[in-house]
């Protein structure tokens, strides 16, 4: 589906990316594990055109798309959900949706369906939607932002955190909702720090430190994997 | 620290670059008027000294506290008219009319001050422009009192050591006085009032938070701003033994507010640039007749354009490589939170906490106690009132009805920094530091406290900072941090209070499993020094590994309370909650 070949990413002086290469092939859902600060967030920005790499390129269908804008991008059907809830404050819930389906031409009676959809899937929405996004509890906007995202009718879905200040409960209705997108065709990239279930949905899965891939493999492998369980599946163990 | 050591310590402080820089300061002082002789480039450096000063006037209270000022030419008006009247009209000394000057200058300031309360943005701004024209206005046309557009002349020069009867002597008099003001202004950046207002500029609700009373800091801000430019008006009017309204009206608040700009807002020896700078050039391009505007203009933009930081931001970039800040020296006590008081009393009773936002009732009728010593988890939906409940306690929403109390004391409509220095400290959901503070910075506003010295508060932080383990990074500036470390900084800004309370609004929030199996360490030693904790928290496996007791809440009712256990198997919990209870607690 899409690539991402040797690419190298700064922000000033500071490099954030060295060296990056991943795939994701159609219908498939990836995730990217790895610390804070690994590059995690930069390299689905830099996928989505919000930061452009020095080096290196990224293809989507064998096209190079790393010198486009984030809008030229979206136009091709790549959706950005960005990390931090970051719904438009002073809209209301619908209006945002509404919002989030402006990459492409689109029917009101179309526009009403999908929403219909948002809707069904994370029933908060529908009880707000003629509330102001500011109003919107943390969890509530994430659902929001990742339902917007959705508006898009995106071929490929970027996620950053997903379940970042979800409760327990939908958390696990968060990756049912990605789960369910993806068997309707939609490919996803999946940023999360919940790695257990962010793996638990994945087809496979990338490990990145500094800057850098250290590990890749099918999601399962990952899961049995010594270190990752060390670094980043945890559990009930710190004394 | 033996004598040798003390020595040597005065020795380094001297070498700071800020004195090497007041040092050369003065040489300049004392250079300039001896290289520029001629009777119009001396009425220059008297110009530039007297909008200097006013411009450093700007840089407190919009370069520190971050409050924009569209009338600093009023306050300079005001000192002008003082010592003009004054020297001339009732015939007093000039340094008495200068004081006259002065306090009509803490008045107005303290007013305008006083309008920056509720008001922040354009809408202060407009505030200022208003209070400005109305300034021009009157000073235009009391006639009778200001002599209006003819303005004032025979204006008196002050009595001091030597008589200031040429204008190279008084050029030297106000460089002089321009170089005080510097060096006082660059001095308040570190205190703890300096840096109360540099952290309301970052981020006025949690500046509050932690105990900055922001109403006070604010007026104080603008007081000491409106005294300023009053003694750069003073100057200026002694200067020219002339003035009238035209000098002090909104072309010229708008060219101080361009010289703080253009010279770098928090930097008191950016703002002389800038000063500098926009006092030259017009006399530069004076030859270019007609464009000299739009060059002056164009020169403006292109700095703020490009220099977001000012001039001073360059010359800053291009030091640091010499000026590395000194390291810190450690903590000479460690870390006492939690206050004395025995365990297991009630500290925070919640009674009946209602809050209703318009017809939306976030929290309805919730009650619940925590006692010393115990981490208590208040868990439930998105959109529970969780986090309502944590600016309740911490004051920064007032409840619509209920009672709070806390160690005793009912805390209901205090302020929330009374309610941070009665020992509650509190983090927040999405990390609100003092961005461009260093993480130094940031813990010593937290570390702040009314009693006790500098010196103390410095070892509040230093124990807080070496207690998250960041000593290491104590300079460098927050935003540069990665998000793991911006927690970190978070928590030890709240411990640096020394609370007795630690309210914790989704502290894992963000972490991946290395980093909160450090926070659980964290959080276990804190509560074994005596710390209690009201933690909001969405990670079940962290909850039931650190806290004691729960309460639940859902649609801004309790549903559920008791030891944690108890509470993770409530079936209405189960169900409203935690779904799926085995994946909820990653067993």
């Amino acid at each position: 589906m899409f690539e991402i070949r040797d690419v190298h990413v700064a922000y000033g002086s500071v490099t954030a990316l060295r060296g990056v290469s991943l795939e994701v092939h159609p219908g498939e859902i990836v995730c990217l594990l790895g610390a804070n600060g690994a590059g995690k967030s930069t390299t689905l920005r830099t996928v989505s055109g919000l930061l452009h790499p020095l080096r290196g390129e990224v293809l989507l269908r064998g096209q190079p798309i790393h010198r486009l804008s984030a809008e030229a991008i979206a136009k091709l059907g790549i959706s950005h959900v960005p990390e931090g809830r970051r719904v438009f404050p002073g809209l209301t819930v619908r209006e945002n949706l509404v919002l989030g389906a402006s990459n492409r031409p689109v029917r009101r009676q179309e526009l009403e369906d999908d929403m219909a959809q948002m809707y069904h899937s994370f029933p908060d929405l529908e009880r707000l939607k003629h509330a102001l996004g500011w109003t919107l509890s943390g969890g509530q906007q994430q659902m929001l932002a990742i339902a917007r995202g959705l508006m898009a009718r995106p071929q490929v879905l970027l996620m950053d955190e997903p379940s970042l200040g979800l409760a327990p409960i939908l958390v696990q209705e968060v990756f049912r909702v990605i789960k369910e997108i993806n068997t309707r065709g939609t490919t996803v990239l999946l940023v999360e720090q919940n790695a257990s279930m962010a793996l638990a949905i994945s087809h496979r899965g990338y490990v990145m430190e500094t800057g850098q891939i250290v590990l890749q493999g099918a999601a399962q492998d990952l899961l049995r994997d010594p270190q990752v369980k060390d670094a980043y599946l945890g559990g009930r163990k710190a004394g | 620290m033996t004598k040798d050591d003390v020595a040597k310590a005065a020795a380094r402080s001297w070498l700071k670059p800020g004195y090497l820089a007041l040092a050369l300061g003065a040489v300049v002082v004392i250079l300039l008027p001896l290289l520029f002789t001629s009777r119009y480039t001396t009425n220059l450096l008297i110009l530039g000294a007297s909008w200097g000063i006013a411009t450093l006037g700007l840089v407190v209270v919009l370069g520190y506290a971050g409050q924009i000022s569209l009338a600093q030419a009023a306050f300079y008006g005001l000192g002008a008219y003082a010592v003009a009247l004054g020297t001339t009209r009732w015939g007093v000394n000039w340094w008495f009319a200068l004081v006259l000057g002065l306090l009509a200058a803490i008045l107005a300031g303290a007013v305008l001050g006083s309008a920056t309360l509720k008001l922040g943005g354009h809408y202060l701004a407009m505030v200022t422009i208003c209070f400005q024209i109305i300034y021009t206005l009157i000073t235009t046309n009391w006639i009778a009192v200001t002599g209006g557009p003819d303005g004032i002349s025979n204006i008196k020069r002050p009595p001091f050591l030597v008589p200031l009867n040429t204008a190279q002597r008084y050029a030297w008099f106000a460089l002089a006085a321009l170089l005080l003001v510097a060096g006082l202004v660059w001095w308040l950046r570190d205190t703890a009032l300096g840096r109360a207002m540099r952290a309301i500029r970052e981020n006025e609700l949690a500046a509050e938070a932690l105990g900055v009373d922001t109403r006070r800091v604010k007026v104080i801000a603008f007081t000491l701003s409106a005294v300023i430019g009053a003694l750069g008006g003073a100057i200026y009017a002694s200067g020219y033994l002339y003035i009238s309204p035209d000098s002090f009206n909104f072309d010229h608040a708008v060219a101080f507010l361009a010289m703080v700009l253009v010279g770098g807002s928090e930097s008191p020896l950016g703002a002389i640039l800038g000063a500098t700078l926009l006092t030259f050039l017009p006399e530069w391009l004076r030859e270019l007749k007609r464009i000299y505007l739009v060059i002056y203009g164009t020169v403006i933009i292109l700095v703020i354009v490009f220099m977001p930081e000012g001039l001073w931001g360059y010359v800053r970039l291009a030091s640091r490589r010499f000026a590395r800040p000194s390291a810190l020296p450690s903590a000479r006590r460690p870390l006492r939170v939690g206050g004395r008081g025995e365990a297991g009393e009630e500290i925070l009773q919640v009674e009946r906490l209602v809050k209703h936002f318009g017809g939306v009732k976030a929290v309805d009728g919730v009650d619940f106690t925590v006692r010393r010593g115990e981490i208590h988890a208040l868990i439930g939906p998105n959109g529970s009132g969780k986090t309502t409940i944590i600016n309740l306690l911490s004051g920064l929403y007032v409840p619509t009805a209920g009672r709070l109390h806390f160690l005793g004391r009912d805390i209901v409509g205090l302020r929330p920094n009374r309610i941070s220095h009665s020992g509650m400290a509190r983090s927040f959901q999405n990390v609100r530091l003092f961005r461009e503070l260093s993480v130094w910075e940031n813990v010593l506003v937290g570390a702040q406290r009314e009693e006790g010295s500098e010196a103390e508060t410095r070892d509040r932080a230093m124990a807080a900072i070496e207690f998250v383990g960041l000593p290491d990074r104590a300079h460098e500036i927050c935003r540069n941090l990665p998000y793991g470390h911006q927690k970190l900084v978070e928590l030890a800004r709240a411990l640096a209070g020394e609370p007795d309370l630690l309210l914790l609004d989704e502290p894992g929030a963000g972490l991946n499993q290395t980093e909160k199996q450090e926070l659980i360490r964290l959080l276990k030693r804190l509560n074994d020094m005596g710390l209690t904790i009201l933690i909001v928290e969405h990670d079940m496996s962290l909850v039931s590994q650190v806290a004691t007791r729960a309460t639940v809440l859902n649609f801004g009712e309790k549903i559920a309370e008791g030891t944690t256990d108890e509470v993770l198997r409530h079936a209405a919990v189960v169900e409203a909650y935690l779904g799926d209870r085995e994946v909820a607690l990653g067993v």
